[in-house]
């Protein structure tokens, strides 16, 4: 698929990922048309044969961090979406309170979430999302392992055994 | 750690995210051990929820204005194949990339930023005794110094894959302030140097190409940081050499 497809088709999971990660509508969208801009005026830069994806994730987490540092300096509140907003499909209630997910979602450190949404919301493989990341594999495994630890306590299904929920690891 | 009982889920999450054949393994775990089963089911729901909640995003369509995007570069470069358009940017080559650079008219701080990494490549690519004041010996004392006066971590990128070593850095005024220098020279004592300055609200562009007689290079400006890479090499090895420095800058 020439480049440009490859990056347009890539549009709708890249939105997706900003809204779950940033959890506020119109920043997401200015994130993702960010990353769009970045990736065209860089296309030169794109070096690898295999897929674009990876590599608008990683622009599009690189945004996300500089952002941070920009905003460190001056701190601002995050508007949160609402649930309904933000998904809202019904049904899955049996499984698990989304409202209740989507609170403990915004409760896990920044870091957590972007390395639980890329496995969990866009199905990469451990590898794939480590690369993505740009952190070695066990770093990304004990992350997630926290940020599983982290939902499962705050939507009260951790079982009272203290050896489920690992310390705290490098 | 395979052996630890009971089984941690940093190796669940390895077994779980893993090949075929882990996550056989994982399955076979979990039927011997309910507190295992418990754990995977609870984390398939937690997909399950995270996919529910934020998912639908995707079926929405996209914004105009992201789309929007494609057409102007859609016009300019016709859709033909990458490797049709591989070809073409290397047949570019340096007199194509000088012309480019030039038609592209530069803003005027990217003009500023090209000079003063050419001149000082010129003025310190040829010392003999002095092309750097703190050498690659000493590199995390180099980092830490360009790191502070630039106000912003500044790592050398790795250039020996293409037969280049550090040998190390200074700092040289910029019209920005204090500029960043590093200096790096192959086995043929051919340098190039890397110019790093601190552009703060200047507007990003695109990775470009200017040129002055002998000494060539490309800069771009992005997040802050205004970077050129400039050597007396051939444009298809410095092009090379500037998209692998522009890969460890943004990673560092």
């Amino acid at each position: 698929m020439p480049f440009l497809d490859e990056v347009e088709a890539a549009i709708p999971a890249l939105r997706r990922y900003a809204h779950a990660l940033l959890r506020d509508r119109s920043a997401a969208d200015d994130l993702v048309q960010d990353c769009l801009e970045r990736a065209l005026s860089r296309r030169i830069l794109w070096r690898r044969q295999g897929d674009v994806k990876p590599w608008l994730f990683r622009i599009l987490l690189n945004l996300c961090r500089d952002e941070h540092r920009r905003r460190a300096a001056r701190p601002v509140l995050v508007p949160i979406d609402s649930v309904s907003e933000a998904g809202g499909s019904g049904g899955q209630e049996e499984f698990m309170n989304l409202r209740e997910v989507h609170r403990a979602m915004g409760q896990l450190p920044e870091d957590q979430r972007a390395a639980l949404l890329l496995v969990s919301l866009e199905g990469m493989s451990l590898g794939e999302a480590a690369q993505v990341l740009g952190i070695p594999d066990g770093t990304l495994a004990s992350r997630l392992a926290r940020a599983r630890a982290a939902l499962r306590r705050t939507t009260c299904r951790a079982p009272d055994r203290p050896d489920d929920v690992r310390g705290h690891r490098p | 750690m395979t052996e630890r009982k009971p089984i941690d889920d940093d190796l669940l999450v390895r077994l779980h995210h893993g090949t075929a054949a882990e996550r056989a393994e994982l399955e076979a775990l979990a039927a011997r051990d309910p507190d295992i089963r418990a754990r995977l089911t609870d984390w398939q729901r937690q997909d399950a929820a995270i996919r529910a909640l934020y998912g639908p995003v995707a079926e929405e369509p996209v914004p105009h204005r992201q789309l929007r995007l494609f057409d102007r570069p859609a016009r300019r470069w016709p859709r033909v194949s990458r490797i049709a358009a591989t070809i073409g940017l290397i047949a570019l080559g340096a007199a194509g990339g000088w012309f480019a650079a030039r038609l592209a008219q530069p803003p005027a701080r990217g003009a500023d930023l090209v000079a003063e990494a050419l001149q000082t490549h010129a003025t310190y690519s040829v010392e003999v005794a002095h092309p750097v004041e703190v050498p690659a010996t000493d590199e995390a004392h180099m980092i830490r110094w360009l790191s502070k006066r630039l106000g912003h971590r500044i790592a050398p990128p790795d250039l020996r894959g293409f037969g280049f070593q550090l040998i190390g850095g200074r700092v040289v005024p910029s019209a920005t302030g204090a500029a960043a220098v590093m200096m790096y020279e192959d086995d043929i004592g051919r340098r190039v140097t890397l110019f790093v300055t601190r552009e703060s609200g200047q507007a990003e562009t695109e990775f470009r190409y200017s040129g002055n007689g002998a000494a060539r290079g490309f800069w771009w400006i992005e997040d802050g940081l205004g970077c050129a890479v400039v050597g007396d090499l051939p444009v298809d090895t410095l092009r090379a050499i500037s998209v692998s420095a522009y890969h460890d800058l943004i990673d560092a």
